[in-house]
């Protein structure tokens, strides 16, 4: 084995008795689960807000009943539609009407769903407007009007803790609504009870409808101790609104249809040109793929910034360890540099590979662990082998561009602290691509996009960056190319620095100084002025 | 036989200071040489140089017979005179590591490993990680890792220094094994007594430049000789005596050096009565007066 790889061997080895290895084997996966986790687990731990109502209008409430029962209930219906296509223990514990309902729904459409759920929840209402929108299948008609009642019966008293789980993220998981609505004489009583019961915390916030809504809001108010969480205002608001506008609109015997037809705004639908110039529609999964590439530069980064600093950290420590001496009486300072170089290269590479390793197990078994999935489009295309490959090669060719930087800084200092001087240009240089990627992924293959990528320091995060567009094919050999020039540039100079300053204790040089040592040939060691001695 | 060590006008400058100048050295094979000489006179410029750790500005050296010592780093053993040791690797792993750096195969290297702490009464630590072992448990460690691939020229730089006693005598002991086997050992250190007494050879070395060299037993006969003298009183008895050309006074222990024509009879006169004797004979110089004499100044330490 050469000594190069002997002390690679070594470093590896060290390094995985080190804790800062460990902590970077379990950085990404720890980081990962809980982007997934806490927002799942924080909608479970949400209170349930208990709310009360005074309804001096006498119709305005129920409705808002009904306008809240109708996504809940296509949840449900979405719930059964699934249960239904697994079959098993889960369906047979759902309610008589809903099983056989199942049928009926399994074939709809999500928006098909959504309208039945609507007619579900509101037609049997004492202040029933027409069917939102026509459902053209018969049947689902038909079964509607069969089991509607039965079905909003059973919904009216189901406890909210069943419907979150029948319902994930159910407004009738969120909000409960306690006490009497009906005003009657004791109106002003009730309120000063509210009151109370609002500072003993029994009660998160009340409504008071006006006596004629249709009119205008006189008389409403929302009554809160929490002034920040206006979740419920704003749901209960929508809700009674919608319901007002419907009432407005009948009134002045506007056809809802021409009402919506009215406020339908224009759509553009999103279209893109494939390879071939046919045309495409957008889906989510392509925005997610435009803007996936930012999280993996994010990622390079800190892969490739922490681990250069390690590299720092480590040379410093051999200079203070003073083995430096005794290693170079057996090895040449490049051998020497060059194993340490290799050697946190295996390092970091060792850390990046468990992390796409974990990353695309994760992807793949998720499904099986996480009922209510959130959006994971942008994992699914995250795992794209392009990205992958691509953030993997740009790590090893940014990390040894850096490396270089960094173990010549390594070498002239004795403490991490001085090294800070000298890192500063460094850690400004690194901001550059971390500012840009915003800007270079919404345009990936424009002109700031495209300088920037022919700049070595930033090469393999911008063109990380661009990995959507994706550049040309001539783009990623030209930029690489540059990049490996450099490279074999930066590691000559960190030769050179490296062979003189590991072996140099005292204030660290200055820049002139180093440039100096640039110039010198080899096999000589330049001199340094008398007051730059030790 | 070859000479382990030729050194021919080497100078080296760092900036402007000149840490070596125009130093031209011999060292025989089998032999202990000792680089002597104060803090700063160029010693670890010199044994840096030996090992090619620093290339000289001008003149040529050759080690072991060859002219680069790149060549040989196989062949040299060397311990620094900062020493450490890597904290988080066990002791057998560390030697096994110097071992193969220095070209040995992973097995060969392992035993010897073995074997070398062994010798040195570590048997129980190989499994240990250098960090857990005693100050004077690393010292031992760090012996071994110069010694475990046998090399022919052995180079110590203040080797004693820091050392406790019982190290003191184990580093002696193995220096003296290294010889004993026909191999060669520099050492350099600022402290002339641990020099005279196991150095074969000896270098004397002031600011950059060599004041003497050759062999200790020639140096010292050619010096004049002089008187030495334990005694228990006030010193200050010693300082007046008239035909005193010097006077080395450490307090429990004189060197006295003649002036021509004082005998060491009339000195012995002169303090019977004033400080209790206990000692008094005639002897060679130490290397101590030698180097101040050398220097031609006041003794430095």
């Amino acid at each position: 084995m050469s000594k190069t790889a002997l002390v690679a061997q070594r470093e590896f080895i060290d390094n995985l008795r080190t804790k800062t290895f460990w902590i970077g084997i379990f950085f990404f996966p720890v980081l990962l689960i809980l982007s997934i986790a806490v927002p799942i687990w924080l909608e479970k731990t949400k209170d349930l807000r208990n709310y009360a109502v005074i309804d001096e209008s006498g119709w305005l409430l129920e409705a808002v009943e009904e306008r809240a029962a109708t996504p809940d209930l296509a949840k449900v219906f979405k719930t059964v539609v699934e249960r239904h296509k697994k079959g098993g223990q889960d369906f047979e514990g759902l309610p008589e009407a809903l099983k056989k309902l199942a049928p009926v729904l399994a074939p709809l459409s999500e928006e098909e769903l959504e309208l039945a759920a609507a007619s579900a929840a509101a037609l049997a209402g004492p202040d029933a407007p027409a069917l939102p929108l026509p459902i053209s299948k018969e049947k689902v008609q038909e079964a509607m009007a069969q089991f509607r009642d039965s079905i909003r019966a059973w919904w009216r008293s189901l406890p909210p803790k069943e419907a979150g789980k029948l319902a994930p993220g159910a407004s009738k998981s969120r909000y409960q609504r306690i006490g009497a609505a009906d005003p009657g004489k004791d109106a002003a009583d009730r309120i000063e009870r509210f009151n109370s019961m609002l500072n003993e915390g029994k009660l998160f916030a009340y409504f008071v409808i006006g006596k004629d809504p249709v009119a205008g809001s006189e008389g409403c108010k929302y009554v809160s101790k929490n002034l920040t969480d206006e979740s419920l205002k704003n749901w209960f608001g929508s809700l009674a609104s919608a319901a007002v506008q419907a009432r407005r609109l009948s009134q002045k015997s506007i056809d809802p249809a021409v009402a919506r037809w009215v406020q339908e705004p224009l759509k553009f639908e999103g279209k893109t040109i494939s390879e071939t110039g046919a045309e495409e529609k957008i889906e989510s999964r392509d925005t997610a793929r435009q803007w996936a590439p930012v999280i993996f530069v994010y990622l390079l980064w800190i892969a490739v910034f922490t681990i250069a600093q390690m590299l720092l950290s480590n040379t410093i420590e051999e200079k203070s360890n003073r083995m430096i001496e005794l290693l170079l009486s057996s090895l040449s300072p490049l051998e020497l540099m060059a194993g340490k170089i290799a050697g946190i290269a295996a390092t970091g590479l060792a850390i990046l590979l468990s992390w796409a390793v974990f990353f695309l197990v994760t992807v793949k078994l998720l499904p099986f662990f996480v009922k209510e999935m959130p959006d994971f489009d942008l994992l699914a295309v995250a795992s794209d082998p392009l990205y992958i490959g691509s953030f993997l090669a740009y790590f090893l060719l940014g990390y040894l561009f850096y490396a270089a930087l960094l173990v010549g800084i390594g070498s002239v200092c004795n403490s991490l602290k001085e090294s800070q001087n000298l890192m500063m240009p460094i850690t400004l240089l690194l901001m550059v691509p971390l500012f840009a990627m915003m800007p270079i992924g919404q345009d990936p293959n424009g002109t700031l996009a495209r300088v920037l990528s022919f700049i070595p320091p930033f090469t393999p995060f911008v063109m990380m960056n661009r990995a959507a567009g994706p550049p040309d094919a001539w783009e990623y050999a030209a930029t690489t190319a540059l990049l490996v020039v450099s490279i074999a540039f930066a590691f000559w100079a960190a030769g050179k620095i490296f062979r003189i300053g590991i072996l140099m204790t005292g204030k660290p040089p200055r820049l002139g100084e180093i440039l100096r040592w640039l110039r010198a040939p080899v096999g000589q060691l330049p001199r340094r002025a008398a007051h730059e001695q030790k | 036989m070859a000479n382990a060590l030729t050194l021919e006008h080497v100078t080296k400058r760092f900036g402007a200071v000149t840490a070596v100048e125009d130093l031209s050295l011999e060292v025989p094979s089998g032999c202990i040489y000792g680089f002597l000489g104060p803090n700063g006179a160029g010693k670890t410029t010199t044994i840096r140089m030996a090992l090619g750790i620093l290339y000289p500005d001008s003149g040529s050296l050759r080690v072991l017979g060859e002219e680069s010592p790149e060549a040989v780093k196989d062949r040299l053993g060397y311990l620094p005179e900062e020493k450490g040791l890597y904290k988080k690797m066990k002791a057998a792993e560390l030697l096994a590591y110097f071992g193969r750096l220095k070209g040995m195969d992973s097995r060969r290297a392992r035993a010897r490993a073995l074997e070398l702490l062994e010798r040195f009464g570590l048997g129980d630590c190989l499994e240990r990680r250098c960090e857990a072992l005693s100050k004077g448990m690393g010292q031992k460690v760090q012996l071994a890792a110069t010694l475990i691939h046998e090399p022919e020229l052995l180079i110590l730089d203040e080797p004693f220094s820091g050392l406790d006693p019982v190290n003191v005598e184990l580093m002696r002991e193995e220096v003296l094994e290294v010889k004993r086997r026909g191999r060669t050992i520099i050492f350099s250190t600022h402290i002339m007594e641990q020099a005279e007494q196991i150095c074969d050879f000896v270098l004397l070395i002031d600011k950059g430049r060599k004041l003497l060299d050759g062999k200790l037993a020639d140096i010292k006969a050619g010096s004049a000789k002089g008187i030495v003298l334990d005694y228990e009183g006030d010193g200050a008895a010693l300082r007046d005596l008239p035909g005193v050309a010097r006077l080395n006074d450490a307090g429990q222990r004189a060197e006295i050096f003649l002036s021509d024509g004082t005998e060491p009879q009339e000195i012995l006169q002169r303090l019977v009565g004033r400080v209790k004797i206990r000692r008094f004979d005639t002897r060679e110089a130490s290397l101590h007066e030698i180097f101040v004499r050398a220097v031609g100044g006041k003794p430095n330490e």
